[in-house]
């Protein structure tokens, strides 16, 4: 009788087993990314970790743009949102895909670290790892997503139709879909959403722009958003070399002077866990961002607008030299360190919106790990930022409020109120993204409006007082950096 | 005896176990059980494979001979996703689309599905073009390659009609033709007792299950083909009808469907004039040294399998549904194909003559050993109508690498161009009207200046031209079939641009005409 008894609950335990095989291998199976072509291709396509918990799966967010269309900007699926995709890649530039039990996307560290630039509107664009991305609102991907999330055609019905229309999903996977996977990406969406409500009492990031820490405030320190604004502009990533060996601040505000907790804590805020962080891949972007060189000013020859006049930019040097290089220049003596908010009177929010306490809880976040943060500190001014690659950088300040060098020059007063975010046509003459131009195609492009709280084009005055000459020579000189 | 079981007793000393013991009857009654268990199990899965096996079996239609294949086989695109869902593509499930042009008779032009331009030959239950196959319990049809690349020639109005497979459908509306599959999909008369008694008249039969499918899924009021369409509608409506330049026969606006269809754009929220694209559909012989060249009119892919690929979704297959051998046989026999010859009489001296100005005014860019064949010529520079290039953007492109995602087909090579590719001239006497958008009648007007090119024509008549090398193109109509009215002054007809060749002496002309008929 014993002996039946068992039997029962063996032929009970290999069920249990294989379905927990199966499980196992259709939900949680982690197979290592394939991704050759070097470390450049690792920053565009690589994983920092984040599938696992920020992923989505790759089927569903395939077809969440042909289910839900009139939650994007405009027609054009993804790349609507501004996000960069090269030639002949499934994905944009940014998006990792990872299988993990099933395949799943999620960001790294390119998708806010990547320029796009046209040289004239006829162009196709280039594409610069490690600048600035100056094209990606990440706020309209996030609105996107919980739009979707929030609409009720978000369930299994709908979602298995349009996948069907791309691959054949075999029985087994769609009951996983159905049942387990669909819901989970809903529930998980719906989460992220609650996690960023406090974004709609902001004014709008636009493209290029993100608020950098209050997502990690709310969604990993247990604190609140608290009504503050930190909107501030992406930055480049590249030189890490020099900034490291001068012991430079990191952020805007400076919050932190460690390369490696700089690192980690981007990719834990993109949505890797602590226990996903993959740390030889990400020591190895860190590697090759030291010594990644900015892009070259697009030099032409012949008359082009494009053309550097040298001998203008030589007597430029001279003016930079003595305006600006003490605090911008890699050998400056104050380049890599805080300057006061009364100091440089630029707008003040994203200041405010970090804080002794938050650094203090994000410190503590970590500990027990081998590498638990303890250089994270609130600061009550802004970076002395190197000017490296400048040209590709704008629009200028910490908050993007000027959107060109030429207006850098002007007295606040005298700096435009208004105009565009996110197209990538550059002006070589006012040197900077061409920001009077709407919309293109059909794509309307971010309209800036200084007057908003937390995107003020005050301060910074150096260098405004320049005679005429000076101010053309100067900004010929910046060029080349 | 047999034990049976144990029961159990519970007492205060413990449980208590004791044998039960089988009676006779008991024994007779368990096997009994045990037989019907196993009888019942067996029924249910060979009803359960029987059900499978049904709404599996996908087998469609072949023929031995690779022309046929082309003009009748299946490339995938026949209707519907799945069992539950079995309307999708373009047309509607066999039997349906056999009923359409005797129910919607007023959405038609008088003539039927010939008068939109589809091609009847003898002794085949369907036009060219239109594919067929069993599947998901169904007879199915589908658009394949042949709807949009085959046309006919006549030598006089009197003569009979010579089918070309490969040459651009230089006849067919396919506005027309899709503008009626979608409104009599949605049309009340299309009902399940219309197509039951079409298909009696006709002698067909509509099996048991597909009839239960028909009735059931499909036809009616909200069920599935006038969901379907409905839907189509709202995604492509705007370009089947008036506020987008007419296409008219022998034209296609290849990338605007696609947008809507493949990615469900709005196309109300795209620039207006990004909707007029409207071309002439390309001959599709000899693929094999067009390999590499820049393909599509503004030359935005390299790869011929990828535009074929492209193409097929076109058609209506999707990266499931696509049916990769059949294609693959079409692909091989376009690889090779060579164009038909000039069937007309030929001044071989004259023609000899014609090639040394041939060979100066067009081979560089023409010749398949021409130095710039195949490459992208600058917008500015061709001059010819900019609204075709301007259909394909460059926010389309990069949504295309998403599609055969995640498999070998996966789409890599289309790019965004800023002109027009050089196109050999191979076969070219059956390529008329010229241009990309057809908006040159014949090769004569081709070499006459932009200003001097007709400004209305007619397109649609195959009633060859042998002097002027081209369709007939002054013929309104022919009895009751209407041919359709050019106008070069609508946005996207402009016959302006490629000003090469012109200032030829009249004999010239004449002689690079003869030589070009032999191409």
């Amino acid at each position: 009788m014993g002996n039946r008894l068992s039997k029962k609950w063996l032929a009970a335990l290999i069920v249990v087993a294989i379905i927990g095989v199966f499980a196992w291998n259709r939900l949680l199976r982690e197979v290592p990314q394939q991704i050759t072509g070097g470390t450049e291709e690792y920053f565009k396509y690589g994983s920092i970790g984040t599938e696992a918990e920020a992923g989505i799966p790759y089927w569903i967010w395939l077809v969440l743009p042909r289910i839900f269309p009139e939650y994007l900007p405009g027609p054009g699926g993804y790349p609507s949102v501004g996000f960069m995709v090269e030639r002949g890649e499934a994905l944009p530039i940014g998006f990792s895909r990872k299988v993990i039990g099933f395949e799943r996307v999620a960001f790294n560290c390119a998708v806010c670290h990547t320029s796009s630039v046209r040289l004239n509107p006829e162009e196709l664009p280039t594409f610069y790892p490690g600048g600035t991305a100056n094209t990606m609102d990440s706020q309209a991907y996030l609105r996107f997503l919980r739009q979707a999330a929030e609409d009720e055609r978000f369930r299994a019905k709908e979602i298995l139709d349009a996948i069907q229309q791309v691959t054949d999903l075999s029985l087994p996977d769609r009951l996983l879909y159905r049942f387990v996977i669909i819901p989970a990406t809903r529930r998980g969406l719906l989460e992220q959403a609650a996690n960023y409500a406090w974004m709609e009492d902001n004014p709008d990031w636009g493209p290029g722009r993100i608020d950098p820490f209050n997502p990690v405030k709310v969604a990993l320190l247990d604190l609140e958003a608290g009504g503050t604004i930190g909107n501030s502009d992406m930055q480049p990533i590249w030189n890490l070399g020099p900034r490291v060996r001068g012991g430079h601040v990191f952020h805007t505000d400076g919050l932190n002077d460690d390369i490696r907790e700089v690192v980690l804590s981007s990719a834990l805020g993109d949505g890797a866990t602590p226990k996903s962080l993959p740390m030889t891949e990400l020591e190895e972007i860190e590697l090759w961002l030291m010594d990644l060189e900015p892009p070259a000013f697009p030099n032409k020859e012949n008359g082009s607008e494009f053309e550097i006049d040298e001998d203008l930019a030589a007597q430029g040097r001279a003016v930079f030299e003595a305006e600006c290089s003490t605090c911008h220049a890699f050998d400056g003596e104050r380049v890599g360190t805080i300057i006061t908010q009364s100091e440089v009177g630029t707008d003040p929010h994203r200041i405010e919106m970090w804080s002794q306490e938050a650094a203090a809880a994000y410190n503590a976040y970590t500990e027990g790990y081998p590498w638990e943060f303890e250089s994270f500190v609130w600061n009550d001014g802004y970076q002395a930022v190197p000017l490296d690659g400048i040209w590709i950088r704008s629009p200028y300040l910490h908050n993007g409020s000027v959107p060109n060098l030429r207006a850098m020059l002007q007295p606040p007063a005298r700096r435009p109120d208004k105009f565009y975010r996110g197209y990538d046509v550059f002006d070589p003459n006012d040197v900077g993204f061409v920001s009077d131009v709407a919309e293109e195609r059909g794509r309307a492009f971010f309209e800036y409006d200084t007057s908003l709280p937390g995107n003020d084009n005050g301060g910074h005055e150096y260098g405004t007082d320049l005679g005429a000459d000076d101010k053309d020579a100067l900004v010929e000189y910046m060029k080349t950096l | 005896m047999k034990i049976g079981g144990t029961a159990r007793t519970r007492t205060a000393a413990g449980v208590l176990e004791d044998n039960v013991y089988m009676s006779p009857v008991d024994e007779y009654q368990a096997r009994y059980r045990r037989r019907a268990t196993v009888l019942s199990v067996f029924c249910l899965l060979a009803l359960f494979a029987l059900v499978y096996g049904y709404f599996n079996f996908d087998r469609p239609e072949d023929f031995d001979d690779v022309v046929e294949q082309f003009k009748y086989g299946s490339i995938g695109s026949e209707t519907g996703g799945s069992v539950l869902y079995p309307a999708g593509g373009y047309v509607p499930p066999y039997w349906i689309f056999m009923t359409m042009p005797e129910v919607c008779s007023d959405l038609l032009p008088p003539g039927g599905l010939e008068a939109v331009g589809l091609i009847m030959e003898e002794g085949r239950d369907r036009p060219i073009g239109i594919s067929r196959r069993r599947r998901l319990g169904m007879d199915e049809v589908g658009l394949n390659c042949a709807v949009c690349h085959t046309g006919t020639v006549r030598e006089t109005d009197d003569s009979e009609p010579v089918v070309y497979a490969g040459m651009p459908a230089n006849q067919l509306d396919m506005q027309a033709l899709i503008a009626f599959l979608l409104a009599c999909g949605q049309d009340e008369r299309l009902t399940y007792d219309a197509v039951r008694r079409h298909t009696r008249e006709n002698d067909g039969r509509i099996g048991f299950v597909e009839r239960l499918i028909y009735r059931a899924q499909l036809l009616g009021p909200g069920k599935q083909v006038d969901q379907r369409s409905v839907a189509m509608t709202e995604q492509i409506g705007m370009i089947l009808g008036d506020e987008v330049t007419p296409w008219g026969r022998g034209r296609v606006d290849t990338f605007n469907p696609y947008k809507a269809l493949q990615f469900n754009w709005n196309l109300s929220k795209l620039p207006h004039d990004e909707l007029l694209g409207a071309s002439d559909f390309p001959s599709i012989w000899n693929q094999a040294p067009r390999e590499g060249m820049h393909l599509h009119w503004d030359g935005n892919n390299e790869s011929v399998d990828e535009r074929n690929l492209s193409a097929s979704l076109g058609a209506g297959v999707t990266p499931v549904s696509i049916d990769h051998p059949r294609l693959d046989r079409v692909k091989d026999w376009i690889w090779e194909l060579p164009p038909p010859e000039y069937p007309f009489a030929i001044d071989d001296a004259l023609a000899a003559r014609g090639e040394p100005i041939y060979e100066r005014q067009c081979a560089s860019c023409h010749a398949f050993d021409g130095a710039d064949v195949g490459t992208v010529v600058d917008i500015d520079d061709i001059g010819t109508d900019p609204f075709r290039l301007n259909s394909y953007t460059y926010l389309f492109s990069v949504n295309q690498y998403a599609l055969y995602p995640n498999s070998e087909y996966q789409f890599k090579h289309f790019k965004k161009t800023n002109g027009y590719a050089n196109q050999p001239l191979d076969g070219i006497w059956l390529r008329a009207p010229y241009l990309h958008n057809g908006s040159v009648p014949t090769l004569r007007a081709l070499l006459d200046p932009p200003a001097e090119r007709p400004t209305t024509f007619f397109r649609g008549y195959d009633v060859y031209d042998q002097a002027d090398v081209g369709f007939v193109h002054d013929e309104p109509s022919e009895g009751e079939l209407k041919f359709s009215e050019y106008d070069t002054a609508l946005p996207g007809n402009g016959n302006g641009g490629h000003e090469y060749g012109l200032g030829l002496s009249e004999d010239d002309i004449e002689a690079l005409l003869e030589y070009m008929k032999t191409l």
